[in-house]
């Protein structure tokens, strides 16, 4: 019971913390069809940014300077970047954000070197928010949690209830249309581009202080962002919320489970025999619940690509 | 020639009056096969930094066989293909030494490049000297007569640690094993099963989790929680610890660290607080140190010593002295002398004597037993927090029974 | 096409001639740069000729090596005898049949998803192998030794680079003539228009599991090329690196070009090769040029370079040699500005300018680059780069300006004498 209940809790925070980051590729791969790889690259310089000001001026004006920073870094890279490779086709984009991801982490490496910077919260944000089963549970957590909460309200207003919302949607839906009514769609990419950049690198500010601020962090979280995408649903929001719990909550109950092959195998009698070939069938699904999310991102992507909530095949 | 060749001052072999036809007399060459790009970088230029300091001191005492010493840096991009290329390239460049310490995987590759290249070109041998490399198997299932490991293994460390902690009175009886589930964290998860008897203790509970991927240790920590251990024994590294120490912390889990790399650059200042008590062994302390090494160091490099550093000076001034017992008369240099040498050579360094135990070419090295404390000597990272000496266990005392599985063919 | 086979045979008698002579180090830059080259053109049969973008491929040639790898274990046992030279027949049949399998499941998607589906098998790889010890050996790999074959030991660099180019050159050929069967111009048509294939009442899926195999068959080549030759691999190659680089070398190269992945294979490996061990900071100068080509050369060096030959009569060299001189200049200047900057904070931020700092109670000394001593707050020292980048940007438009000024006169000239070509012909036509 007491695993159950702090392994969600932990679930739930890890995976409102991807939901912070992937958010802002939900929206970018939903509407442009850009499969952004310079996304996680986002969350790395928002994490830097903020560790700078940090440093030098305060905490709390880190966390708005990094978003601010980071989103006209993506209203750039759409504007002068994107936009000119887009008459070449989904590829070229792609391959255009892989090198730009390239070039950031060579350039925080230039500027900060190879070691994690020491970026923390500060010492009043330190404390245990509650204390369940003799655990602590730190408010910093909490805090996470809050804001990525805040993200998708926010998020969700925005899009649904805003005439700004609408015009995205249509742009979504029927570029061609929604520039023919008047609307300025490149205008639409720009921002959606810029907004989802500015919440990776909100992300990267909130988060950088909790976890490690290092020049791999962009790659540690690349590839796990891209199965949250696709795993809830090309530009859903619900979806990648939705996906982002279930990973997370995943990736926190794993951990517990000794399940093997041939565990499984022993129920009809075969546990010795599948013990003995060893391999496949003796690897616990603690060992490698970091192979999980792909195995999961695959079956998504072969039995349902819309994903758990998207609406388009 | 490919690379860069550092270390090579010309000026000292002037300055120090090197004798008459040294201009042909053949240099030895160091290569440096490490990460210097790619995600190891930070413990890959340590290496480099410190294998160089040691080359300069001993071309500033003249060099070896008439000639400074050249050091080679090849950047193997963190990966055993580079690796494997770069070492190609070193015997292009015609190196006689290979020195490597990130990564055992790295080493693995390296060992058995190296003990292909000695059988295919008897005469032109190359010799590995293993700076940090620490799974059993380099000096157990692939050991050669031409690699060297001179760092410590799982069982020296955990050995240490189960010893001085339970002197110490805080080891516990419930002890718990986390670890990276490759090499060298199941040498260090077998090292922990393997101490249970002398450290009076039940291993309540083993992990191994993936390297360096997991972003999130809280689910770990909960499952420490309930198995509610006295100390926690790991062999985690580079984030893996760090995050490990930081959950446990912000958990307000009460329970006690025994490390092996917590001395890592950047770990006291991330973790802060939370490291306080927590235990490490490692070959070296600096709070230890009363030469004057540390302040030598910092001249030439700028910082007290840190992490792999000692043990990679250690390393390269034993091969000094092993240099020393050799003389090529400014000839051809024959890489089996040296290494022959190097099994006899011991240097004295401040923690204790290291030899080479010739059947298997593992050091015999000190270890120490260090433990996280306030205002210590020589504060770490920027903080005011430090390692202190908790016991130096003398290299003897340390080492572990030469493997079964190391089967070395000695040279004629 | 007289020309063209002139130009390869000149091309393979320099491969096959020159190498004896080069050090050993070279030797072995050119064996990777010949394995980066078969990889990127088996790489390019799926993504040039069948338009699917794959983000996966380390997978089929790490299953490659790693199949080679077992046999050449075998081998090393005396399990089984089996010459030397045609090992990477292991990588082939482990290549086709993992491909054929991956295949089946990623081709049932197409576009972005395909290159999804194909990311995911690579990252199963990835993640699964450093577990699986009895097929991937652990973490630290599998190892094992060529042995000597037929009066040949296999242990010189030497004798390792002619294999690979044998089998590299044959490799090569058999991907150009399966361009040129009927089954290889089904495959093109597949990338221009899926539904009309359908029409014709050929399988889709089927014609795109078979293209998907082959391309990993040769794929498991080039990865068996590499086993054989640092004898040994690990879950490594499995990573999105290695995935991500044949990517790269291809794009660069230029995809709709046939030689444009080798191209880019080999200058990307030569880069590596020479410029890693200059300066730390390669990567980033890879990234760069990456982005470049991606802005300026959609279609590749390869791409470039065709265009050239294409309008060989066409172009008016006086003309276009002032608008490259131009352009060069810019170049020129550009770059040796960028280099500067980055290799001054290169310096400037690194541990041991720091430990210089650290000695001097934290002055700014001076710092070394290319021969010269710089004062890191003297303005002279910036007004270097600044003018040239001032000078580059100055120039940019102008070179820019000329550069399209000139092809479209090329463009134009072309397409006169097409219509000029096509008029006669029909006039021909009439008269006839």
């Amino acid at each position: 019971m007491e695993f159950l209940i702090i392994s969600t809790l932990n679930g739930v925070t890890y995976g409102l913390l991807l939901f912070m980051v992937s958010a802002g590729l939900t929206l970018i791969f939903g509407m442009m069809g850009v499969l952004n790889f310079a996304h996680a690259s986002f969350y790395m310089l928002g994490a830097y940014i903020a560790y700078t000001v940090a440093t030098t001026i305060n905490f709390w004006l880190g966390l708005l300077v990094a978003p601010i920073l980071v989103g006209l870094l993506g209203i750039f890279v759409e504007r002068n970047l994107l936009r000119r490779v887009h008459a070449y086709g989904h590829a070229h984009e792609l391959l255009l954000t892989f090198g730009l991801a390239f070039i950031f982490e060579e350039l925080i490496k230039l500027i900060y070197g190879d070691f994690p910077v020491n970026y923390s919260m500060p010492d009043y944000l330190r404390f245990p928010a509650f204390t369940i089963f003799g655990t602590d549970y730190p408010f910093y957590r909490v805090f996470i949690g809050l804001v990525a909460v805040g993200m998708f309200v926010f998020l969700y207003l925005l899009l649904s209830r805003t005439r700004a919302g609408l015009v995205v949607r249509a742009a979504e839906r029927l570029p061609v249309m929604a520039e023919s009514l008047g609307h300025n769609v490149p205008l639409v990419f720009m921002g959606v581009f810029g907004t989802g950049a500015a919440f990776a690198g909100l992300a990267g500010a909130v988060a950088g202080a909790f976890f490690p601020t290092n020049p791999n962090m962009a790659i540690e979280l690349g590839v796990i962002v891209f199965v949250v995408v696709v795993v809830g649903g090309l530009g859903s929001l619900e979806g990648s919320l939705a996906a982002s719990l279930l990973i997370g909550l995943f990736s926190s109950f794993a951990v517990g489970l000794d399940w093997s092959l041939a565990g499984l195998l022993s129920w009809v009698g075969l546990g010795d025999w599948a013990r003995s070939v060893g391999g496949l069938f003796t690897l616990t699904l603690s060992s490698i619940s970091g192979t999980v999310p792909f195995l999961l991102m695959l079956i998504v992507l072969l039995v349902r690509p819309a994903g758990l909530m998207g609406e388009r095949n | 020639m490919k690379g860069k060749t550092i270390g090579l001052v010309l000026g000292a072999a002037v300055a120090f009056g090197l004798p008459a036809g040294a201009a042909q007399a053949e240099a030895l060459k160091i290569g440096i096969i490490e990460s210097l790009s790619g995600p190891q970088t930070s413990t890959g230029r340590l290496f480099a930094a410190a294998a160089k300091f040691v080359v300069d001191e001993i071309n500033k005492n003249g060099g070896f066989n008439g000639a400074p010493i050249e050091v080679i840096e090849y950047d193997n991009a963190g990966g055993t293909t580079g690796a494997a290329d770069k070492f190609k390239q070193a015997v292009a460049d015609g190196v006689h030494i290979v020195l490597q310490g990130a990564s055992s995987a790295i080493a693995g590759q390296i060992t058995e490049d190296v003990r292909k290249h000695n059988i295919r070109n008897p005469g032109k041998e190359v010799m590995f000297i293993n700076l940090g490399a620490e799974a059993l198997e380099l000096t157990g299932d692939k050991c050669h007569f031409y690699h060297f490991r001179f760092t410590t293994t799982a069982p020296m460390r955990v050995n240490a640690l189960v010893n001085a902690m339970k002197k110490a009175g805080e080891l516990g009886t419930r002890v718990y094993s986390i670890n990276q589930n490759y090499s060298w964290g199941r040498d260090m998860e077998e090292a922990t099963k393997a101490a249970a008897k002398v450290g009076g203790y039940e291993v309540v509970a083993t992990v191994l989790h993936e390297v360096n991927k997991i972003q999130d240790f809280s689910p770990y920590v909960a499952k420490i929680k309930e198995a509610n251990p006295d100390t926690v024994v790991t062999g985690n590294w580079s984030n893996d610890l760090l995050l490990l120490m930081k959950a446990a912390g912000d958990a307000g889990l009460k329970v006690r660290f025994a490390t092996t790399f917590l001395d890592q650059v950047g770990n006291i200042a991330n973790a802060g607080n939370t490291a306080l008590g927590h235990y490490v062994a490692h070959p070296y302390n600096i709070e230890a140190d009363n030469s004057d090494f540390p302040e030598a160091y910092k001249a030439a490099t700028g910082h007290y010593p840190v992490y792999i550093e000692p043990q990679t000076v250690n390393a390269v001034r034993t091969l000094g002295q092993a240099l020393k017992t050799v003389d090529f008369g400014g000839g051809d240099i024959k890489v089996s002398e040296i290494a022959k040498a190097l099994e006899k050579a011991s240097l004295d360094t401040p923690m204790g004597k290291i030899t080479v135990r010739a059947e298997d070419h593992q050091a015999v090295i000190p270890v120490v037993v260090s433990k996280v404390i306030e205002n210590p000597k020589y504060p770490v990272d920027g903080t005011k927090y430090g390692f202190g000496v908790v016991e130096i266990i003398p290299g003897p005392d340390a080492i572990y029974p030469v493997q079964e599985a190391c089967k070395m063919e000695r040279p004629a | 096409m007289l020309a063209r086979i002139a130009l390869i045979a000149g091309l393979l008698i320099v491969l096959i001639a020159v190498p004896p002579f080069l050090g050993i180090g070279w030797q072995n830059a050119l064996t990777n740069m010949l394995i980066a080259s078969l990889f990127a053109m088996a790489f390019n049969l799926l993504v040039g000729q069948a338009g699917l973008l794959s983000f996966g491929h380390a997978a089929f040639f790490g299953v490659g090596a790693f199949a080679t790898l077992h046999l050449m274990g075998a081998i090393e046992d005396r399990i089984i005898a089996f010459p030397t030279p045609l090992l990477p027949l292991a990588g082939a049949v482990a290549g086709i049949l993992v491909g054929a399998f991956a295949g089946y499941f990623a081709t049932m998607r197409s576009g972005v998803y395909f290159a999804l589906v194909t990311l995911a098998i690579a990252e199963l790889f990835h993640s699964l192998a450093p577990h699986w010890d009895g097929l991937f050996g652990g973490e630290a790999g599998l190892s094992s030794m060529r042995m000597p074959w037929a009066g040949l030991t296999f242990g010189s660099p030497l004798q390792v680079y002619y294999l690979a180019l044998g089998w590299t050159v044959v490799s090569i050929f058999l991907l150009w003539a399966y361009t040129r069967t009927a089954f290889g111009r089904l495959t093109l048509a597949l990338r221009d228009n899926e539904q009309r294939v359908r029409f014709m009442g050929y399988n889709a899926h089927t014609t795109k599991v078979i293209i998907f195999s082959i391309s990993a068959m040769f794929s498991g080549i080039a990865g068996a090329l590499l086993a054989v030759s640092n004898e040994t691999a690990n879950y490594s190659l499995f990573s999105t690196h290695v995935s991500a680089q044949v990517v790269l070398h291809t794009f660069v190269g230029g995809s709709t070009v046939f030689f444009g992945p080798a191209i880019g294979a080999s200058i990307f490996t030569l880069f590596a090769f020479y410029i890693s061990e200059v300066t730390r900071t390669w990567l980033l100068y890879q990234g760069l040029i990456f982005v470049l080509v991606m802005l300026y050369a959609p279609q590749g060096i390869g791409g470039l370079v065709q265009t050239h030959i294409q309008h060989w009569s066409k172009i008016s060299w006086p003309e276009l040699g002032r608008a490259y001189a131009v352009a060069a200049a810019v170049a020129v200047c550009l770059t040796s500005a960028l280099v500067f900057v980055v290799e001054s904070f290169a310096i400037i931020f690194s541990p041991e300018y720091a430990a210089v700092r650290g000695r001097l109670d934290g002055a700014w000394p001076p710092f070394k680059l290319f021969g010269l001593e710089w004062e890191v707050f003297s303005p002279f020292t910036w007004i270097i780069p600044l003018g040239l980048l001032a000078v580059g940007l100055l120039l940019l438009p102008t070179a820019r300006r000329m550069l399209r000024e000139t092809w479209n006169h090329i463009l134009e000239r072309a397409e006169a004498a097409r219509i000029a070509k096509s008029e006669i012909q029909l006039a021909g036509a009439v008269e006839s």
